[in-house]
């Protein structure tokens, strides 16, 4: 930057420099003092201003440094003859954009434009302010001064992007695409082009506008050869001829790719598709999940008769032997796995050849069944056939497997090959108890008899057969799912965990491991697991959903909050700088990646995960502090009384979710974090190919933020209804009144009641009915804790309301208090009273528990709170009427009854996590090892542990090498217990640390009601 | 076997400023082997996508600046494998640089997911990157840095042709040695480039991060 310095903003470089360096390496004090000094030589300089602000602005001042940077904006406006230089504007733009005031810095440059109108750099400044600020009809407008002042090329393509941005991600028509089309012809006609992406943009653009015969006579034109690679140019060829119908043209083009490039794949699909003049491949609706594209093409056949469809295969054919002929590198793929798809169009169209693919199959397994890939693979072939050719295929694989090679790596892989068709064929749940454990055995066999393959390999290098005890763990699970005991549960953490002591590092054993101590209860191990995975930027929108969702519903809040802020953090850095990227994109002429940036950022903006973070993140803190109401009012302040999040779940409804998560790696009971098969009794599920359940999915996550954004604002508004309640007619804060509240909860609750599937009154009549005993605890499903946070804000509406009294005609004012007072004893006691103790069962009811208590009974106490404060006698109050008298006391009395009856709930969760807590470790990690050891027992767990104790007790150092003898001499799963037990003792306390504070606020709050 | 990765965080700040433009005048084709399998250029998607193959331990997940700064610089030097299904198979990234005769190639990071290793996929998208290098930007040399106790990616490399220039102390978070590798391509003919220097040398000594 030194060069810029020459004359800074009408200052000698000498006297900027140092205060450059001194902010680059964050000496803040020092540069702010060398500010002012300069600052009161120049003071009225706007670049010294802006300086002085930058370096407040990073000391955290960053209401002075607004305000110097305001005055500097002034003084720019002000002074004709001051001069407007580019480094002055830049400085006061990153103090503004770093203040999130864009509009202020696109005002200077739009200010210094329309006095420089011919200055270049300004320009290309303000061109810079609108791509920050998205506004992509004044980034054109901008272009197009530019391009007309120089008639640059690049200029023009800087327009012609923003008129695609508008199409493609704003409201622009797409007319628009006209009138870039009109600028790109008239350029090229006096100019021509020479960059290739102007070319690519060019060609976008026509295609846009499906004028594909266009597209191609450009490509094929002059303009043509600023494509350098050849394939990259055949390509678009091969697509345009397709899209104009040309299909013979087009086939003989992705001909000759495949010819310079036989393991393309999707050169091989397209050009099949191009046979069978099938266009699916590049109709629009193709994919529309770019994030999770389907893992095979939709076929298309009706339009063809059957002698088309003869003839195009047959060409398919006859070029495939020749492609498969002509390789000679046996590691490619791509010409065998051609004969699959083509098999599989022949099945589609209704050919009867189902014995022809299982032998085409077969030969592909002969070449690649070692392969770690082969089964991904062949997946979608696969699928195409009858469950009973299916197994077929099995049959006949398990026959030709054993004498195929003579290479131990390679027999290994083939064996494995095998235990993951079995899976993907959905044939392990047709398994008897029985079967299903002699699979494991072998799986574990397989591994322990193949260590010595990996004698030598490098500890950072993946081992031979490591795949096989993930099999084991997944067959160990199914296991458990059938017969519900636990020690197949054990036995299938005690597989992983033997595992990664071995080798440290598989990532695949670690998200399995992490799943399995998230059932048990033992989040804190989830958790180390998860964190050894070092999931980071963009990782944390992809792989989070391993662990967040249980983490919402635990007491672990410090874990959770670590979580929520490193991930909002990304997100949210991420749209600071993505607009400065697509500017960089600009400046290096890859337009292309213009419009890419822009949609990206729009993918990552809609993403469900950021929605959820983003209303869950205030929600934590509300639980936090529920104890503490004017901790807790502070919070309440700080997100503008919940009104915003109001305005959010108003627009869930409508907004565009998208859904990055990577789903792949979860393991097969749990597919996305919504379901766990093994909390419901066994059914036969075939765990390939995973269900898409995003569609499921988004209906879940709409209907679980809307109800949470809720939450704030309804908290706020109890808080305050249940305050002046008590007050009469004073005004709560002198904010609001209390029409305003109860009307404003009053549609709150209807929204809510709405939410849950019921207007307000049979919502009113629902919790009253359960409550009372009427209705059963079941007509809640498992939206309890929505229901119960409804009683909750339903009862503090009617403190102030009285109108469900009136509704009644009853006699009490106070009867919703007991109506919730009765809900929260009824559910949260019945859930203590039917936990098993957490050694014993795998996910009990305790995140169920937990979030009965964080929630709903935290809102309750806060309600509590808000009436025993306003209740409190101060000097202000005046001395209240015989009539307020009269309803005081019955309203103390009824939050006496309030208070009492939390405590009550409180203590007994409480009591029942000290049992817990109170076990001896020694006998709960017997506990566990026991259940790996049924005595007396022939059938059941054990068995696979038994083989890896085996190992471990013979271990022959010559055989296995250093380092494994090292690792398994390390194996002890006595720790692996103990290390369980510990980390449910961790949850287990942090839980009765939650409530043990509210208790103790609940008693206090006895106390000072009692002095009322 | 994961090849290579660096230490990327200083990289962004010490980028040079120079723009990718064909300069050649004859079409490439990518590879001259004719042995590629589905290789196209990375895009932002799938940096969504590539969660299996950035969960293995040595396999660096930078910032997205990072990402982003080499997609809008240099979009011919990102690419991505990808398997039938659709499944990320590995991908790699890097850049071009230098003046003179010291223009040249970098890898910036090369990795293959588990289940496509040992199938040389590394050595296509190295030769992919090699191929732009020579061809369309008329490059002296292609390099790269590995850690010194690397040795499995060290032997891969070698057996691409990459020799060890020189060695960088401390080039790893100030803790563990580089080895700055390095392949001539076509256009230096006396193969300069690759002369072995006979002194390590320090980070700050390097002339491109």
């Amino acid at each position: 930057m030194a060069s810029k310095f020459v004359l800074a903003g009408g200052i000698p470089e000498r006297r900027v420099r140092p205060i450059w360096d001194a902010i680059d390496s964050r000496q803040f004090k020092n540069a702010l003092k060398q500010a002012t000094t300069l600052l009161s030589k120049y003071p009225n300089s706007p670049y010294a201003l802006a300086l002085k602000a930058h370096v407040l602005e990073r000391m955290g001042k960053s209401d002075e440094a607004l305000s110097i940077c305001l005055n500097a904006k002034e003084l720019l406006y002000k002074n004709d003859s001051l001069l407007m230089d580019d480094l002055t504007l830049s400085t006061l733009q990153i103090v503004f954009q770093r203040l999130d005031h864009l509009d202020l810095a696109t005002a200077c440059y739009e200010h210094a434009c329309g006095k420089f109108p011919n200055n270049l750099d300004l320009m290309m400044g303000l061109f810079n302010c609108h791509v920050r600020e998205y506004s992509f009809v004044k980034q054109q407008q901008t272009a197009i001064k530019m391009y007309k002042l120089v008639g640059e090329e690049r200029f023009l393509l800087w327009a012609v992007c923003s008129i695609q941005l508008q199409v493609l991600c704003g409201n622009g028509g797409e007319k628009l695409l006209l009138l870039a089309e009109g600028l790109l012809k008239k350029h090229v006609a006096s100019h021509s082009l020479h960059e290739p992406e102007a070319l690519i943009v060019y060609i976008s653009i026509l295609e846009q506008q499906a004028k594909y015969n266009d597209a191609l006579e450009i490509l094929c034109g002059k303009l043509g050869s600023l494509l350098m690679i050849e394939v990259d140019k055949l390509k678009i060829q091969g697509r345009l001829l397709a899209r104009v119908g040309d299909y013979a043209a087009a086939a003989d083009i992705y001909q000759k790719i495949i010819e310079l490039c036989p393991d393309d794949w999707e050169a091989f699909l397209y050009f099949l598709g191009c046979l069978l003049e099938d266009d699916s491949s590049w109709c629009d609706e193709a994919i529309t999940d770019l994030v999770h594209p389907p893992k095979f093409v939709k076929c298309k056949f009706s339009h063809l008769t059957d002698e088309a469809f003869d003839s195009g295969i047959s060409k398919a054919t006859n070029f495939v032997r020749k492609l498969q002929a002509d390789t000679t590198d046996n590691s490619i793929r791509g010409p065998y796995l051609a004969n699959l798809e083509i098999e599989r169009r022949k099945k589609l169209f209704g050919k009867n050849n189902e014995d022809d693919l299982v032998d085409a199959l077969l030969l592909y397994y002969s070449r690649f069944g070692h392969l770690a890939c082969f089964t991904s693979d062949i997946d979608s072939f696969l699928q195409v056939l009858s469950s009973d050719k299916k197994r077929d295929f099995l049959e006949k694989l398990i026959k030709s497997s054993s004498p195929l090679s003579s290479q131990p790596t390679k027999e290994l892989g083939q064996s494995i090959t095998i235990f993951k068709i079995q899976e993907l064929i959905g044939n392990v749940y047709t398994f008897s108890a029985k079967e299903l454990e002699d699979c494991a055995i072998q799986a574990a066999e397989l591994y322990c008899r193949n260590l010595p393959l990996s004698k030598d390999l490098d500890p950072q290098e993946s081992m031979h057969g490591e795949e096989l005890l993930s099999i084991v763990g997944n067959v160990l699970v199914q296991l458990f799912w059938r017969t519900r005991d636990l020690g197949y549960f054990i036995e299938a953490v005690m597989v992983l965990e033997f595992g990664l002591t071995i080798r440290r590092y598989v990532w695949q054993y670690k998200i399995l491991l992490l799943h399995l101590y998230s059932h048990f209860g033992a989040l804190p191990l989830a958790y180390e697991w998860y964190k050894s995975l070092d999931v980071k930027n963009i990782l944390l929108e992809t792989v989070s959903h391993h662990i967040l969702p249980q983490m919402l519903v635990s007491p672990l809040w410090e874990d959770l909050d670590n979580l929520l802020k490193d991930y909002l953090k990304f997100m949210d850095d991420h749209f600071r700088e993505s607009a400065d990227l697509t500017f960089l994109a600009y400046r290096h002429r890859n337009y292309s990646k213009v419009i890419e940036f822009v949609q990206f950022k729009e993918q990552l903006q809609h993403s469900d995960q950021y929605l959820m973070a983003r209303v869950e993140t205030p929600i934590l803190r509300l639980k936090q502090n529920a104890d503490n109401i004017e901790e807790e009012e502070h919070i309440l302040e700080s997100l503008k009384c919940g009104i915003h999040f109001v305005e959010l779940s108003n627009e869930i409804g409508s907004k565009p979710l998208t859904f990055n998560q990577d789903f792949q790696s979860r393991p097969w009971w749990t597919p996305t974090s919504e379901k766990n098969y093994l909390l419901g009794p066994f059914e036969g599920i075939s765990y390939y190919p995973r269900e898409s359940r995003i569609k499921d999915k988004e209906a879940n996550v709409r209907r679980a933020t809307e109800r949470k954004s809720l939450l704030p604002r309804m908290i706020y508004l109890s808080i305050q209804s249940a305050s002046t309640s008590v007050k009469g007619n004073i005004k709560a804060n002198g904010s609001i009144s209390d029409p305003q509240i109860s009307s404003e909860l009053k549609s709150l609750l209807d929204c809510y009641a709405k939410m849950l599937g019921f207007s307000l009154s049979d919502a009113i009549d629902a919790v009253t009915g359960v409550s009372s005993g009427v209705m059963s605890s079941e007509a809640f499903h498992s939206d309890a804790v929505d229901w119960l946070n409804f009683a909750v804000f339903l009862n503090a509406w009617n403190l102030n309301s009285h109108e469900l009294v009136q509704q009644d005609g009853g006699h009490s004012g106070f009867r919703s208090w007991h109506m919730v007072n009765s809900l929260l004893e009824k559910y949260i006691l019945a859930k203590v009273r039917s936990m098993e103790p957490l050694i014993r069962s795998p996910q009990c009811v305790l995140p169920i528990l937990v979030q009965l208590v964080t929630e709903p009974l935290s809102w309750h106490c806060l309600i509590i709170q808000s009436c025993v404060r306003s209740s409190l006698p101060s000097g202000k109050k005046k001395k209240k009427s015989g009539h307020a008298d009269n309803s005081m006391s019955s309203l103390s009395h009824a939050v006496r009854d309030a208070i009492q009856s939390s405590c009550c709930i409180i203590e007994e969760v409480a009591k029942w996590l000290r049992d817990q807590i109170n076990q001896p470790e020694d006998k709960n990690v017997e506990c566990i090892l026991s259940s790996l050891w049924p005595t007396g027992q022939e059938e059941g767990p054990g068995k696979v542990f038994k083989i890896l104790e085996t190992l471990i007790s013979s271990v022959d150092e010559t055989e296995l090498g250093d380092r494994i003898s090292q690792a398994l001499r390390s194996w002890s799963h006595v720790d692996v217990a103990r290390k369980i037990v510990n980390g449910q003792h961790t949850v287990l306390s942090e839980f009765l640390r939650i409530c043990e504070s509210k208790f103790k606020s609940l008693e206090s709050l006895k106390q000072q009601i009692a002095q009322v | 076997m994961i090849i290579f990765w660096r230490n990327g965080l200083a990289a962004v700040a010490n980028i040079l400023t120079l723009a990718v433009t064909g300069s050649g005048d004859r079409p490439a084709t990518r590879e001259s082997s004719g042995d590629m399998t589905t290789i196209r250029r990375f895009c932002c998607n799938d940096l969504l996508r590539f969660a299996s193959v950035n969960l293995d331990h040595l396999t660096e997940t930078f910032n997205m600046s990072f990402y982003m700064t080499y997609l809008a610089r240099w979009p011919d030097y990102f690419h991505v494998a990808e398997a039938p299904g659709n499944h990320i198979m590995g991908y790699i990234m890097g850049k071009v640089e230098g003046q003179g005769e010291s223009w040249h190639g970098h890898v910036t990071a090369v990795t293959v997911a588990p289940e496509y290793r040992r199938q040389r996929l590394a050595k296509k998208l190295m030769n992919l990157l090699e191929n732009i290098s020579d061809k369309i930007d008329k490059a002296y040399f292609v390099d790269l840095f590995v850690r010194a106790s690397n040795t499995p990616a060290i032997k891969m490399y070698e057996k691409l042709g990459y020799v060890i220039y020189r060695r960088v102390l401390r080039y790893y978070s100030g803790e563990e040695d580089g080895l700055d590798m390095r392949k001539a391509l076509s256009r230096d003919v006396e193969k300069k480039s690759i002369n072995p220097l006979k002194h390590p040398v320090t980070p700050d000594e390097l002339e491109y991060d």
